[in-house]
């Protein structure tokens, strides 16, 4: 079940800009408003629009349900290990280990306004990417589901 | 000025849409209008200066849902049961 | 008669919340100590400048942890309800 050429054409454009949108509200989380879960939620909102385009099967023979299924659970354990990490290191569950660190993401910030620096914030970047791809894997799954479950011998 | 009137038409386009969704028999364009709705909610989470809440709501409620919407109402019935 | 008593049990319940709304002092709450705390040192404690960023990864981690387990719940109920049922796959008493 596909829709319309045209339909199909722009989807594909559209899908482009939808990722990216996605992948910068991930990426800077800590900087600007969005994070983790909108992000996710974006870009799952782009897999929606090519499965209205081209129907669920042209995106399974692509990625398959175990793409997603494992995307969801590699989120869920980043998320987990990165909390874990801190334990760990003698601090508590969930302590922002690398924050001016000077490691990764480990600057200091100014206090106040300032633009901001995309090598800053200890863990909450890479808690947010955690969370971005656990939440773009579950909320394509819900609807990936619910197409099995109601198309006939799908 | 401008703002207010922005914020004005964004509240009674809730209102509308929301007594849209509830009016309407046939299900395909009740979820529509929860689309609508949802949009217009996100518009007035912006305008609130609440831009986290909004991307949640424009991605969730307008995009997902309406889809989620969409796929139920392909596996069951488009039109309402009469009472 | 009947509908007059629905009537004021309706006027009652639309005052009831009608008037803390209205009186409610939107932008201006009673206690800020701890906004005021996340404020003042969110960005040097945590090195984010998105103090919503902060708090949910941060300072609410477990906050957010729930959330994505809520999340996984659903998928799993999801593909609990929808999966399909094939002939030998069926549950088998013994």
């Amino acid at each position: 079940m596909s829709m319309s050429k045209i339909v199909r054409a722009a989807a594909d454009i559209i899908f482009v800009f939808i990722l990216t949108f996605g992948f910068y509200i991930v990426a800077h989380g800590h900087l600007t408003p969005g994070g983790g879960f909108q992000g996710g939620a974006v870009i799952a909102t782009g897999f929606v629009l090519l499965i209205a385009a081209y129907g669920s099967r042209a995106l399974l023979d692509r990625f398959g349900k175990e793409w997603f299924r494992s995307s969801e659970a590699l989120g869920l354990l980043v998320f987990i290990g990165t909390a874990f990490v801190a334990l760990f290191l003698g601090a508590t569950f969930f302590a922002n280990w690398l924050a001016n660190g000077g490691l990764i993401f480990g600057e200091a910030v100014a206090f106040g306004p300032n633009p901001g620096d995309l090598n800053t914030g200890g863990v909450i970047p890479i808690m947010n990417i955690a969370v971005g791809i656990e939440v773009l894997g579950a909320l394509s799954l819900i609807v990936l589901y619910m197409l099995s479950g109601t198309e006939e011998g799908a | 000025m401008i703002a207010m009137i922005a914020h004005t038409l964004v509240l009674v386009g809730l209102v509308i849409a929301a007594a849209l969704v509830f009016r309407f028999r046939d299900l395909l364009s009740a979820a529509i209008a929860f689309g609508v709705f949802s949009f217009l909610l996100s518009l007035e989470f912006y305008i609130l200066q609440a831009p986290d809440v909004a991307i949640a709501e424009a991605g969730i409620g307008a995009g997902l849902t309406t889809a989620i919407y969409m796929v139920a109402i392909k596996g069951t019935e488009r039109t309402e049961a009469e009472e | 008669m009947k509908q007059y008593i629905k009537a004021a049990v309706l006027l009652v319940l639309l005052a009831a919340f009608l008037v803390p709304t209205l009186s409610l002092d939107f932008g201006n709450p009673a206690e800020t100590s701890l906004d005021d705390y996340f404020i003042r040192y969110g960005q040097e404690q945590t090195g984010g400048n998105n103090i919503v960023a902060d708090v949910l990864m941060d300072f609410r981690g477990f906050d957010t942890l729930g959330e994505a387990t809520v999340l996984l719940t659903a998928v799993l109920a999801v593909g609990l309800v929808f999966r399909r049922l094939h002939k030998e796959e069926e549950y088998e008493y013994e």
